[in-house]
């Protein structure tokens, strides 16, 4: 690393608060991609089906 | 600081002016297109226009931008000057011949076959070689930075390259190898049309050459924001990223995932059988996983920003992150579009499904939520980060920076979402007119009313972040300084050579294009493939 | 940092890439079954034609083109995406009857969807598209070329009417045509 690129935090400072990460980011990386995939399975249940099949 | 400053604000400026101009373009086709009279309504300023917005946005502030920013890159990720910028400015210089060339054959009425060409369909030559020379001029940049990487490696034998730059040369690559595809068409097929030295196009062949080319630009104009993404958004938040190495991962996979799923645009073609179609889509879908990664590692990278400052709980972290900083902001707005056209990118993938929205409204609705919506927001962050280091002057207030941003996220919204029930409705592509009389059609006008005041939001946005870069009277000089991209939690002291290098994906990439695209291009030579008779555009 | 930090790291990604492919599973799994136990596939027949001289074929001669009840039962309208036009204009077919629509092209790259329905196909010229389908809502569909087409594009739309199967009365050639409404 160049010593000029440091972003002065420490060791310490990042052990404490990688404690309870990534516990937030799963949660919410999970609740919107459940989102998502509820999203396409009412596109897929309420519109596409409905509308036929072709082929 | 980097060296060739005056060759990287040449690139953005290009990107930047054609911007506000494409910009202004894009109003004024949705108020042509909506109930309300405008000026100048005829079908051919209409196609002129679409034509002019298409290339000015899709290829010239993107291709400017990435190479203005992969120059930047270059020399702050890895404190060297460039490899040779005489290479460099005559790669500026050849690509801004191409867009004098091109603008002016759009602007002559005698190119208007928008972005995408639609042979066989054929427009004035100068149309063609104008883009031709921009991709010329593109390539040049790919080599400057192969070499300025190939250099970096032999002088630190053993250490990591930068992921910023790592992610740049990932990018260049991608890049050379998306070329080909439309290269291939305009060369062997519409450029001997166009000189009159052929009469035919097998449209099936030029379709499927384009198609190769379609997804990847996409990513190609998407890495910087993922570059900004992973190397400058958790430093601007006060963290690190979480980790380095799945961020050469998913580089990597971009790389893979981005080039043999380019027939996803031809689901509802009739060239293509089935079992290729299926394939593609196939691929189509593990190029969401890079993604669905990414979304990961930059939460846990903020989340971590935030609880260094201070937050705590499952959720308080997010209100602890400094919103108030543009790179920070924009990274918030650019995922949360990100969600909706990436949302709608899975249902356009989702083969069979893809016919309820091709050639829909809904279609123009995700591509401008991931270009304009993902990408462009991420452009301007990325300009207002590095303006300091290039010009040794911060950009307008941040209070400015700030409703710039907020203002484009909100036009974005209100201008796509109901583009996205229209398309659903029906409402098709590629039009200068509806006929609002038609009781079909009737009740799309409010909210086509509603889309075009998006629009208008979105150009307040462009010219204010013009605005904000211009140098000003009486503005303060800041000291020079250089530019630091974030850190990871785990600095990598060596990494794989796999992941410090691109022979072997190189390799898989050209396997994967071999399964994808072989038989699909091997077929027109077999047999009699159809030849269309070629058809000028005359003018309206 | 230790190396055991490091690994936590690398587990946490792994744990959220399973949740991302199984994510993508489901999808893939869906349209799966929509395409075989449904039959939604994309028009992909592969079917060349000439289209330098499409009108003399023996299939899209101006003569065969609209609806046509087969010797065998089967119900097919033929169409030609000219610019900027579709030829017929507009094509009766019955509600709740398999349907096929084929359509090509004589000069450029044209494309068209029934609105309200799945049915969506470029028409490339060199090529017949062909949608096989069951229409459910009767009526006049909007049927508009969604491809760019050239400065006529936006002119060029026609009507698919669906008209309850009772009232699908064939003329003694099999074939039917929109009555001038």
């Amino acid at each position: 690393m160049h010593e000029d690129d440091h972003d002065g935090l420490t060791p310490a400072q990042i052990a404490e608060a990688m404690k309870a990460t990534p516990r937030g980011a799963l949660a919410l990386a999970g609740i919107t991609t459940g989102l998502l995939m509820a999203a396409w399975l009412a596109m897929y249940f309420l519109v596409f089906l409905p509308r036929g099949s072709v082929g | 600081m980097p060296q060739n400053r005056r060759l990287i604000l040449a690139h953005l400026w290009v990107a930047f002016s054609v911007f506000v101009l494409a910009a202004a373009l894009g109003v004024w086709q949705m108020w042509v297109r909506s109930p309300l009279a405008a000026p100048q309504d005829t079908p051919a300023r209409y196609y002129q226009s679409v034509t002019g917005h298409g290339v000015s946005m899709a290829y010239v502030l993107t291709t400017f931008f990435i190479m203005g920013f992969g120059y930047f890159t270059a020399e702050t990720a890895l404190k060297t000057p460039l490899p040779s910028a005489r290479w460099a400015w005559a790669g500026f210089w050849t690509a801004l011949a191409g867009v004098a060339m091109t603008v002016a054959a759009i602007l002559s009425g005698q190119a208007s076959v928008l972005y995408t060409f639609y042979p066989p369909m054929t427009a004035t030559p100068w149309f063609y070689v104008g883009l031709v020379l921009v991709v010329v001029g593109s390539w040049i940049w790919v080599a400057v930075m192969l070499v300025a990487m190939a250099r970096f490696k032999r002088a630190n034998p053993g250490a990591p390259v930068p992921l910023a730059m790592y992610a740049t040369v990932a990018n260049a690559i991608m890049w050379l190898w998306t070329t080909a595809g439309v290269s291939a068409e305009i060369l062997f097929q519409i450029l001997p049309a166009v000189f009159g030295w052929t009469q035919t196009i097998d449209v099936g062949l030029s379709r499927t050459l384009f198609s190769w080319t379609l997804h990847a630009i996409v990513y190609f104009w998407l890495f910087p924001a993922y570059i900004a993404f992973y190397t400058m958004a958790p430093r601007a938040a006060g963290g690190r990223l979480y980790s380095d190495t799945m961020g050469r991962l998913s580089f990597v996979l971009f790389l893979l995932y981005s080039l043999p799923v380019g027939m996803h645009h031809l689901f509802m073609d009739p060239e293509h059988s089935t079992g290729f179609k299926f394939i593609q889509m196939s691929l189509t879908a593990l190029v969401s996983i890079p993604t669905l990664l990414t979304v990961f590692t930059i939460s846990a990278s903020m989340e971590l920003a935030g609880r260094l400052r201070g937050g705590k709980g499952l959720f308080g972290w997010i209100k602890a992150l400094p919103w108030e900083r543009p790179m920070v902001l924009a990274t918030g707005l650019a995922f949360f579009m990100l969600w909706f056209g990436g949302g709608g990118g899975l249902i356009n993938m989702s083969y069979g499904m893809n016919a309820m929205v091709h050639n829909t409204a809904w279609v123009t609705a995700h591509f401008h939520l991931i270009f304009g919506g993902t990408v462009v927001i991420m452009y301007f962050a990325i300009a207002y980060e590095i303006w300091p280091s290039l010009t040794g002057r911060a950009p307008l207030s941040v209070a400015t920076q700030r409703l710039q941003l907020w203002l484009w996220a909100i036009g974005m919204m209100v201008m796509t979402l109901p583009w996205h029930y229209l398309g659903l409705q029906g409402q098709w592509r590629r039009v200068a007119s509806f006929n609002y009389a038609d009781p079909r059609i009737g009740p799309w006008g409010p909210l086509v009313i509603v889309s075009l005041a998006g629009g208008v939001l979105l150009l307040v946005s462009a010219v204010m972040f013009v605005m904000n870069l211009l140098p000003r009277r009486a503005q303060v000089r800041l000291p020079e300084q250089g530019y630091s991209f974030a850190l990871a939690v785990h600095p990598p002291q060596r990494v794989p050579a796999a992941l410090n290098g691109f022979t072997v994906w190189n390799v898989l990439v050209a396997i994967l294009m071999l399964v994808a695209y072989g038989f699909p291009i091997l077929q027109f030579f077999i047999g009699n493939s159809p030849q269309a008779v070629i058809h000028p555009l005359t003018g309206g | 940092m230790s190396e055991a930090d490091e690994r936590a790291i690398v587990r946490s990604e792994i744990r959220w890439a399973v949740v991302a492919i199984a994510a993508v599973s489901v999808i893939m799994l869906a349209v799966i079954f929509a395409a075989i136990a449904m039959h939604i596939n994309p028009p992909s027949n592969v079917e060349r034609i000439n289209p330098q001289d499409l009108h003399l074929s023996a299939e899209f001669t101006e003569a065969n083109l609209g609806t046509k009840v087969e010797a065998n039962g089967q119900i097919t309208a033929r169409i030609v995406a000219t610019q900027f036009a579709f030829v017929p204009r507009c094509v009766v077919l019955p509600a709740d009857r398999p349907v096929t629509l084929r359509f090509s092209s004589p000069d450029v790259i044209h494309g068209l969807l029934v609105s309200g329905t799945n049915v969506n196909t470029m028409v490339v010229p060199g090529y017949v598209s062909q949608v096989h389908t069951v229409l459910r809502k009767t009526g006049d569909l909007l049927m508009p070329c969604h491809e760019y087409c050239g400065l006529g594009h936006s002119e060029m739309s026609g009507t698919i009417r669906v008209v309850p199967s009772a009232q699908f009365r064939p003329g003694p050639d099999g074939r039917v045509a929109c009555a001038a409404k």
